[in-house]
């Protein structure tokens, strides 16, 4: 393929992905800026497709254009209808995209059965399609031309045409200028002009009419106190120096950064991420080349020497930090997608569900994001299905009829948080203690406590739904979002309370490439334990061990944790002096002691996967190589604790 | 032209019957030189607690992670702990992925001219190592040479 019609493809795609927001922004609120950039959109897709060898799509756009151009001018409004078939219109786009100008197979989408429904949707619809409310606001719009702008070509009266094109327009001529006649160049412009504009287009409409005469000083002051809020407090037009279109950027508010991101579309590169993960790749080899030679100066002892490691070491963390911010992208990209989740799940579950959303800003690395999209639609899926009551429940337990699920993403010191919360009823603690019963995932005469019975739901083919939705209730699902999470070396904890809701809480490293990691000794062996994962470090007690009881429980302040000698969990053998340390890990929840022989520090570590001879080996994360040069492992606290939960301690033993 | 391309190909089937001899629990072995990246002394590995004994540790060549295999176990021979020889880097291609080893070896000796027709098949009893590892045998004076195939000895999915 051609690399134009290639950047073609991407720019389609980024363009699909922002007009699914705007339909959605559209469903809230319909603002003729709204409007205009959906219709801008749709006008950009189908002008591309035609011309990279796409004709099909750019005749099935044809059609959306059409409609949103009526929208435009005002001869429909936005409806339900409208949208539906608008958002279904978008991912048939994408199928002819992913065509990719395979004549067969674009043929067989145009003619299937599902483009012909979209269409006849989109026909009902806008036959179909209320009036729409015309917002009349009333403008003063003034121009001075410059003196010297007739000679330039400039036509008074061709704007004042435009503007008239607009709407009723008073024109007022002001000829305070216009010097005595013996002084009069009749090349030169003394007028200006005061227009009282009634109209319903929006601000930028009036504002392109000056597009091409900005030096002719166009103010623009509406009358009216209700004028469309997008267009916010009537401020003035900037004047000559800032092109008249400018003004029309900042008249959207940061509702949405994708959006403020195509504005500065011409200031950024678009690179392939396997170029991105090849820099940190390299990176990664510098910063452990870093570790070494700061080991090796420190060992030589040279002050000219150390300046000069420490002015390399200051650049290379800047450079690691300008690097993974590189790779950094809001959260907003794949949180956006999920409005259109819940709202297809809405119509389909006869619920009537919103979704907020916080902390779209966040910025999470892209790896991370990628695989973080498919484990949140599941527990967003699952929120919206099983948390949330049909309306009639709700309102009958005294809540909005509408259900909330919440989505928020924040950054807390090296891990970010994102929390799934929604308002419905909650966890069935006695239910999970049945099922977990049936099905043998628990003793019968077992009293485990609610957050240990909320973490079942993470059992494989686990599921309290009675009924088997299309959406969810076959229990496959929370099994793999906690895989999938802890695959990212995240973890997941719910809450919940009968009646409340149900909150899921995870937590996920900044950057699947570098950790901060714990370095531990047990006996010859150093590990690195991810510091996410570490709560707190205490001295070790060795008589713990010998217990005649046979209890492996630490007191650590008010509760009880239990313990592993990771010499055991390793096969690794202990030097004993007798003085040994424990470090407290906590993942999926739980909360487990880990004795080692010494704590050798903080560490921060670029991960090696492990060889294709250790895959198999679930303790392991990963490898790294230390400042002197040789190889630790980096322990996945939450698959060790797996394996030494419950019966897994004797095993190792 | 034809007389460059043909020493090409001549070159290709020269590496291809060229081979390392190495000695492994006093047998030698051969291995294609195409595969052997370089000979190293040995460096402080690291133990992988809980791994098979064909991959039991890990080193650092050069900035890179790499297993360290003990063919030992997979040519039944006896596995001690004791091995303080030579480090031998091998890259073995498996189908499109490519990747980095390193193997123990007791002592590594020369390279050879392996003669296609001078290999013998070893019998299909009584031959202590299995024949998907060994795929021939050359006499040299009392000695026996016997040639590996890397691809299928170092193929992770059988280290069970």
């Amino acid at each position: 393929m051609n690399p134009a019609a290639q950047s073609y493809i991407h720019e389609a795609r980024d363009l699909l992905t922002q007009l699914e927001q705007m339909l959605l922004d559209l469903e809230t609120e319909a603002s003729p800026e709204a409007i205009d950039s959906v219709f801008r959109a749709l006008h950009t897709l189908k002008g591309g497709g035609s011309m990279f060898g796409f004709p099909a799509l750019s005749a099935f756009v044809h059609h959306f254009e059409d409609a949103f151009d009526r929208v435009r001018e005002g001869k429909i409004g936005i409806s339900k209808p409208l949208l539906d078939a608008a958002l279904e219109g978008r991912d048939h786009v994408i199928a002819l995209l992913d065509a990719g100008g395979d004549e067969a197979a674009t043929a067989e989408l145009v003619g299937s059965d599902q483009a012909r429904r979209i269409l006849a949707a989109l026909e009902g619809a806008v036959a179909g399609a209320p009036p729409a409310v015309v917002r009349l606001a009333r403008w003063e719009v003034s121009f001075r031309p410059s003196k010297g702008a007739l000679r330039c070509g400039m036509r008074p009266d061709l704007l004042l045409a435009e503007l008239r094109e607009l709407g009723d327009c008073r024109v007022r001529c002001d000829v305070s200028d216009l010097p005595v006649l013996e002084n009069l160049d009749p090349a030169q412009s003394h007028l200006g002009w005061v227009v009282e504009l009634t109209t319903a287009q929006p601000r930028a409409a009036i504002e392109s009419v000056f597009v091409f005469a900005d030096d002719a000083d166009p103010r623009i002051v509406a009358l009216d106190q209700d004028e469309p809020p997008a267009a916010a407090a009537p401020v003035e037009m900037p004047s000559a120096e800032t092109p008249a279109t400018a003004a029309s950027a900042p008249a959207a508010p940061a509702r949405s950064a994708p959006r403020a991101q195509t504005m500065a579309g011409q200031d950024t590169v678009r690179v392939p991420s396997a170029k991105l993960d090849s820099i940190l790749d390299q990176l990664g080899e510098l910063v452990i080349a870093q570790a070494r030679l700061n080991q090796t100066a420190a060992r030589l002892g040279d002050s000219t020497l150390e300046g000069l490691v420490e002015e390399v070491h200051r650049l290379v963390t800047g450079l690691r930090d300008t690097t993974l911010s590189v790779r950094m992208l809001p959260i907003e990209t794949v949180f956006g997608k999920f409005r259109r989740v819940v709202r297809d799940l809405s119509t389909e579950l006869g619920k009537d569900v919103v979704l907020v959303t916080d902390g779209g800003e966040t910025e999470i690395d892209k790896n991370v994001l990628d695989r973080l999209s498919e484990p949140l639609v599941h527990m967003i899926r699952n929120s919206a299905d099983h948390g949330i009551e049909s309306a009639a429940d709700r309102v009958a337990a005294g809540k909005p009829a509408q259900g909330r699920v919440r989505l928020a993403a924040s950054q807390d010191a090296g891990e970010i948080v994102i929390v799934i919360e929604d308002d419905g009823r909650g966890l069935d603690h006695d239910k999970i203690r049945r099922k977990a019963i049936d099905r043998g995932l628990l003793a019968a005469d077992a009293r485990p406590t609610e957050a240990a019975l909320a973490q079942m739901i993470f059992a494989p083919g686990f599921s309290t739904a009675d009924k088997v939705s299309s959406v969810s209730g076959r229990g496959v699902g929370m099994d793999a979002v906690l895989s999938a999470i802890t695959g990212l070396r995240g973890t997941v904890e719910v809450t919940s309370r009968k009646g409340e809701g149900t909150r899921l809480t995870l937590r996920l490293p900044l950057s699947l490439a570098i950790i901060d990691g714990l370095l531990v000794r047990l006996g010859p062996d150093v590990f690195v334990l991810p510091l996410i994962a570490v709560e707190e470090c205490v001295e070790f007690d060795v008589t713990e061990l010998t217990r005649n009881s046979g209890r492996r429980m630490l007191r650590i302040r008010e509760h009880l944790v239990p313990f592993v000698d990771l010499a055991d969990a390793l096969e690794g053998t202990v030097e004993n002096d007798g003085r040994r340390r424990v470090v407290i890990v906590r993942a999926e929840g739980e909360r487990m002691g880990l004795v080692v022989d010494d704590i050798l520090g903080q560490h921060q570590t670029v991960i090696k996967p492990m060889s294709a001879y250790h895959a198999d080996l679930d303790d392991f994360a990963g490898a790294t190589i230390l400042a002197d040069g040789t190889v630790a492992l980096i322990l996945d606290v939450a698959m060790l604790l797996r394996r030494l939960g419950g019966t897994g301690i004797s095993l190792a033993a | 032209m034809t007389h460059s391309s043909a020493a090409t190909v001549l070159a290709e089937e020269d590496s291809n019957s060229i081979a390392l001899i190495i000695r492994v629990c006093g047998e030698a072995l051969a291995i294609p030189v195409t595969h052997v990246h370089e000979v190293i002394d040995p460096i402080p590995r690291t133990r992988v607690p809980r791994a098979s004994s064909f991959a039991p540790w890990l080193i650092n060549v050069r900035g890179a992670v790499v297993p360290l295999v003990d063919v030992r176990q997979r040519l039944r021979m006896p596995v001690h702990a004791a091995n303080e020889g030579r480090v031998v880097v091998l890259d073995i291609t498996l189908g499109a992925e490519s990747f980095r080893l390193a193997m123990l070896a007791d002592e590594v000796q020369e390279v050879v001219d392996i003669d296609p027709g001078a290999i013998e098949v070893l019998p299909e009893n009584g031959s202590p190592w299995p024949s998907n590892y060994v795929t021939g045998a050359l006499r040299r004076g009392d000695d026996l040479i016997l040639l590996l195939d890397p691809e299928n000895l170092f193929r992770p999915e059988q280290a069970a």
